[in-house]
C-alpha cells in the first residue's frame, strides 16, 4: 500500500517480487541524510573522478569535489594516476585553484601558495624553503637543533584510485573493496571496448532542483518513456529491450527499431546501452552515435544537483552530426529535469511518506536497496 | 528546468544553454563560481531587477559599493554589486576579479561572507 504517513513507513523491500517499497522519502527530503550520505555513500564506495585522456602527460591535474574533500587527480612521472588531498601537510592549506578535467593544469611539482611547501608528484614533500632550516628568528633554537621535515611522513594524504579503461575513479574509505568487485561484469565490458580511443569533445553541465537520487532513479527506468521522450522512443522497440540489475550497476538494453549501421556505434550490439554505476555514474553508449558519453550526478545540497554531461568522440573537434547528436541527448536531459523537478516539488510537500514502484522499476528499486545498505552500514 | 514568471535575478551560460532564476542575488555568483568549478565556462547575467532606494551614479567598483551599503544592513550581497558593474559593461568573472584586487588593496571588506562594504 502506498504510505502517506511516516510511521508507516519500512524499509526497502528485499526483495522486490514480493513487496515493492521504496526508499523513504525522507532519505530525499532530510538534511541530515545529505551529511550523511558525504560519509556513508560517498566515502564508502568509487566514485567516478574523470577521464585519463583529459590528463595524457605526466604533470596533468584535475581537481574533483566530492562530498567535503577536494581532490587532485595528476599523473605522475611514472605515467600512474594518483589522487591526493588538495590539503598541504603544513598547515592545511588549500594548494591549487578548483581546475576541471576540461581545462586541466600542469605542474611539475605541487606547491603550496601558502608557505611554498613543494611535494612531487608522488606526494612526497620534496622542499621546504629556508625559512624551515634555520632558526633565524627563534633565539631558543641553534640552527642545527632545527628538525629535518622527513619526505615521507610529510607527504600529501593519498586516496585509493583505479581504473576502468580510460575512466578514473576514486575511493575515500580507508580500506575499500576493490574497484573490480564494485564494477563487476561491467568493469570487462568497457574495458572490451576501445575507449580510450575515443577524445572529450564538450561537456555541458546543468543545474536541477531536485535530489540527486530523484534524477538517479529516473534514469534508471524507462516506464516514463513512452509519455515523455516522444522524439527518443520513436527509434526504440521497448517491448523488446532489457533491464539487467547487478550488484552495484545496471544496464538499460534499448532496442532499436530499425538496424542501425555498424559504423555508426562504437559497441557490436544492435542497441543502446546506459549503465548506472552506484553511486552516481553513468556510461551512455548510443546506438546511433561513434561515441559515448557519461554523466556524473553531483549532489550539491539536499535540494539540487549537478548533472555534468560528457561527450566523447573520435576527435576532440565535434562534427555537424555530432553536435546534432549532442542537442537531441541535450533535449532528452531536459525532458527529464522537468519530470524530475515537478516530481521533487511534490515529494518535498512531505504528503508521500514512501512510493511503491512498479515491475519494470526494479532497477530503481537496486538503487534504493543500496542507498538503504549505505545508510544502515 | 521548469518555465515560470519571470525572476528578478537570471543568468546562464552561453555555452551550455543553462540557467539560473533567482530572486537571491547571491545564488547567481554562487551559480557562477560552481559552474566555472566543472567547465571553465562563465555564466553571465541574462537579466537582473534592482530594486534600489536610489539609484547607483558611481562607475568604479569601489564608489558603488560605497554607494549602496547605505540600503543593506550588514554589506551589499556581491550578487548585487556583480549586476550594478554588469550595467557597467563588466562580466561576473571580471567583478569577481576586480572585488578580489581591491580587497587586497583595503579598500573593500567582507561584514559577512559574501558581503561587501567599503571604506
Ligand atoms: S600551509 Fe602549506 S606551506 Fe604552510
Ligand atoms: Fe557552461
Amino acid at each position: 500500500m502506498t504510505q502517506w504517513d511516516d510511521s508507516q513507513a519500512k524499509a526497502v523491500s528485499e526483495d522486490i517480487t514480493e513487496k515493492s517499497n521504496a526508499l523513504p522519502a525522507r532519505y530525499f527530503t532530510d538534511d541530515d541524510v545529505f551529511e550523511m550520505e558525504k560519509d556513508k555513500v560517498f566515502g564508502q564506495y568509487w566514485v567516478y573522478a574523470g577521464h585519463a585522456n583529459c590528463i595524457k602527460e605526466s604533470g596533468q591535474y584535475f581537481t574533483r569535489t566530492i562530498g567535503d574533500r577536494q581532490l587532485i587527480v595528476v599523473r605522475g612521472h611514472d605515467g600512474e594516476v594518483k589522487a591526493f588531498d588538495n590539503v598541504c601537510a603544513h598547515r592545511g592549506s588549500k594548494m591549487v585553484e578548483d581546475t576541471p578535467m576540461t581545462d586541466p593544469g600542469d605542474a611539475k611539482r605541487i606547491k603550496c601558495p601558502y608557505h611554498l611547501w613543494t611535494y612531487d608528484l608522488d606526494g612526497e614533500l620534496k622542499s621546504t624553503p629556508k625559512s624551515f632550516e634555520e632558526a633565524g628568528l627563534n633565539p631558543d633554537l641553534e640552527d642545527e637543533d632545527v628538525q629535518k621535515f622527513d619526505a615521507e611522513e610529510n607527504a600529501l594524504n593519498d586516496v585509493h584510485v583505479d581504473t576502468i579503461g580510460p575512466l578514473i575513479f576514486v575511493n575515500l574509505s580507508e580500506d575499500p573493496m576493490p574497484l573490480a568487485e564494485q564494477a563487476g561484469v561491467m568493469k570487462d565490458r568497457l574495458e572490451a571496448l576501445p575507449l580510450g580511443e575515443y577524445e572529450h569533445a564538450t561537456r555541458i553541465v546543468s543545474e536541477v532542483e531536485c535530489n540527486w537520487k530523484v534524477f538517479a532513479s529516473n534514469y534508471s527506468e524507462c516506464d516514463h518513456c513512452q509519455a515523455n521522450h516522444q522524439d527518443w522512443i520513436k527509434g526504440i522497440s521497448l517491448n523488446e529491450s532489457e533491464l539487467e540489475v547487478n550488484d552495484y550497476h545496471w544496464v538499460l538494453h534499448y532496442t532499436h527499431a530499425e538496424d542501425v549501421e555498424d559504423e555508426m556505434r562504437i559497441h557490436d550490439e544492435h542497441e543502446a546501452q546506459f549503465h548506472y554505476f552506484w553511486p552516481n555514474f553513468t556510461v551512455n553508449m548510443y546506438g546511433t552515435a561513434d561515441g559515448y558519453g557519461t554523466y556524473i550526478i553531483d549532489p550539491i545540497d539536499t535540494n539540487r544537483f549537478q548533472l555534468i554531461a560528457d561527450y566523447y568522440f573520435r576527435d576532440s573537434e565535434l562534427s555537424e552530426e555530432e553536435r546534432e547528436f549532442v542537442r537531441t541527448s541535450r533535449q532528452l536531459q531536459e525532458e527529464d529535469f522537468e519530470l524530475v523537478e515537478r516530481q521533487w516539488e511534490g515529494l518535498r510537500t512531505g504528503a508521500l511518506a514512501q512510493a511503491q514502484l512498479g515491475p519494470n522499476e526494479h532497477t530503481v528499486h537496486r538503487f534504493h536497496q543500496l542507498a538503504q545498505e549505505a545508510y544502515d552500514s | 528546468m521548469s518555465t515560470q514568471d519571470q525572476a528578478p535575478y537570471v543568468a546562464s551560460c552561453p555555452e551550455c544553454d543553462v540557467d539560473l532564476q533567482t530572486d537571491a542575488p547571491n545564488e547567481i555568483i554562487e551559480f557562477h563560481r560552481r559552474h566555472y568549478r566543472v567547465t571553465g565556462h562563465e555564466a553571465e547575467f541574462e537579466y537582473a531587477q534592482l530594486d534600489l532606494d536610489e539609484d547607483v551614479t558611481s562607475d568604479g567598483l569601489k564608489d558603488v559599493v560605497w554607494q549602496l551599503q547605505e540600503q543593506y544592513e550588514n554589506g551589499v550581497p556581491i550578487g548585487v554589486v556583480a549586476a550594478v558593474m554588469s550595467d557597467r559593461g563588466l562580466s561576473i568573472g571580471e567583478t569577481l576579479d576586480e572585488i578580489h584586487e581591491v580587497r587586497m588593496t583595503g579598500g573593500l571588506y567582507e561584514p559577512q561572507d559574501d558581503h561587501l562594504g567599503a571604506f
